[in-house]
């Protein structure tokens, strides 16, 4: 699979196994040649807006699609998700929320702030892993996205 | 209790006083004492109005004394019996009724912050459900994945009964998926606000039972499903009823060659009574108080469940106001009834 551009998939993901597990299911679809992980809100922001350890890196060069978890250390992951949607910068940059949370109030929220998509990680791997893999291959490679 | 309160009081009745004793025949008879008497209710305590009210009786029967009209004791007691009279009946009437309003707040008191306690409760359980569908899904997904991934690519270093142990892992984590799945449904369905329409329970059955067959339950089963009379409630409730208490029948029941179900109902009054009867496996009638709790299953791994399922089906009859409750025989099967309104 040919993928254009630098960087595409950043994952926010607090959680060593489930970001582990995350990773493989891409890479059985060859997906995850060019994602880059971080651990929490507060990184996140600094990666996207090249802040902090991350100062030397090309504010343009912004991911195709965020993997965004909603419990995350520091900043949370709905307030990652509105500092995003509330930038120009980064406004157009499609997030989708992947978390553990079924509840509806979580759903609720984060399409009011924005989140372009929300997906309710299952317990099961094989249900993990397609739906993982579903979700690169759709943002990837069938979404088309503003340049 | 506001020191203003007594000396206004004190200022009225002084007022009265002059007037009583200045002007022929006093004021109406010193009944306006009575209004010296409500004033003070208003605020004073029980001792202060006993008080005012002597005062006042002391003021009416000397006003009138020293008034031109007065004369012998007797005479001025009996000119201002009524006065007298109205006013002791206005204290004691007065601070009775003080009385009941000072418990009826109390209660109201106790009412709110029981109120507030449940509302906090609430809170704390659903935020408890929240960390159950989230913290506790995380690791599961762990244990299941990389033993998963143990299977997948280590199967050539791996023998069968190693093989074996690590499906017996994933099948158990399966499992623990499933309950923690069930009991957020149970949770959930607390929260839920009931939404009423009419419901055609008669076409619900028919609905569910087909629903059933397409996911491959009760083919083998012969469901007899009766006239059912029309009632009103939660359409999408309601069809968990029958989900649980039908899905229920076939598990039980479909073990059997001649498993049969049949579904019925009939109005008694001002309610329905619904039921479904099965000849399954049964069950004996000394554990029927478990039948309905959370988690509480009657049966082994044979057959499968997390037992919520009759958990969640009480906890939607009774939000509609309904009754629910079973009789069953061991191996002979087992009748569920519910009500719901007319």
């Amino acid at each position: 699979v040919e993928i254009n551009g630098e960087l595409e998939i950043l994952l926010v993901e607090d959680n060593t196994s489930d970001a582990e597990l995350c990773l493989r299911a891409l890479k059985k679809h060859n997906l995850a040649n060019k994602l880059f992980w971080v651990k929490d809100g507060a990184e996140a922001l600094d990666y996207i807006f090249a802040t902090g350890a991350y100062a030397e890196r090309n504010i343009k060069n912004t991911p195709n699609v965020i993997l965004l978890d909603l419990r995350l250390p520091k900043v949370d992951g709905l307030d990652v998700l509105k500092r995003l949607k509330s930038d120009e910068r980064t406004k157009l940059i499609p997030v989708v929320i992947l978390t553990s949370s079924t509840e509806d109030i979580d759903t609720v929220k984060s399409y009011k702030f924005g989140a372009n998509s929300f997906v309710s990680k299952p317990v099961q791997f094989e249900e993990f892993a397609k739906v993982v893999a579903e979700m690169g291959m759709y943002w990837l490679l069938l979404n088309k996205s503003p340049s | 209790m506001s020191p203003y309160l007594i000396v206004g009081c004190l200022v009225l009745a002084g007022v009265f006083f002059s007037i009583d004793i200045s002007i022929p025949l006093g004021v109406a008879g010193g009944v306006p004492y009575v209004a010296v008497i409500l004033a003070s209710l208003w605020g004073a305590d029980r001792n202060t109005v006993i008080y005012i009210a002597l005062l006042c009786s002391l003021l009416t029967v000397v006003g009138y004394y020293i008034s031109p009209e007065g004369g012998e004791l007797w005479k001025v007691l009996a000119n201002r019996f009524l006065a007298l009279f109205a006013i002791w009946v206005t204290a004691v009437l007065g601070l009775a009724l003080k009385r009941a309003e000072i418990k009826i707040r109390g209660l109201n008191e106790d009412l709110q912050r029981h109120a507030q306690e449940l509302e906090t409760a609430n809170k704390e359980l659903e935020s408890f459900s929240y960390s159950v569908s989230h913290d506790l899904r995380t690791p599961l997904r762990a244990i299941d994945g990389f033993s998963r991934i143990l299977v997948d690519e280590y199967s050539e270093e791996l023998d069968d009964e190693a093989k074996r142990l690590l499906n017996i892992v994933r099948k158990n984590t399966r499992k623990m998926g499933q309950l923690i799945k069930d009991v957020l449904a149970f949770s959930r369905m607390g929260r839920k606000e009931v939404s009423i329409s009419k419901v055609d329970m008669e076409q619900l059955v028919n609905e569910v039972f087909t629903g059933l067959k397409e996911a491959g339950h009760g083919r083998t089963v012969e469901v007899e499903i009766k006239a059912l009379p029309k009632t009103t409630g939660d359409r999408a409730m309601l069809h968990m009823v029958i989900e649980n208490l039908l899905g229920n029948a076939i598990k039980f029941a479909g073990t059997r060659k001649d498993a049969r179900i049949e579904v019925g109902g009939s109005v008694e009054g001002t309610e329905n009574v619904y039921y479904l009867k099965d000849n399954g496996v049964g069950f004996d009638m000394e554990y029927v108080h478990k039948l309905f709790g959370v988690f509480n299953r009657l049966h082994g791994e044979e057959f499968e469940g997390t037992g919520i399922g009759l958990a969640i089906v009480q906890r939607i009859i009774i939000k509609h106001g309904g009754r629910v409750w079973a009789e069953g025989k061991t191996n002979e099967g087992a009748t569920f009834y519910f009500t719901l309104p007319a």
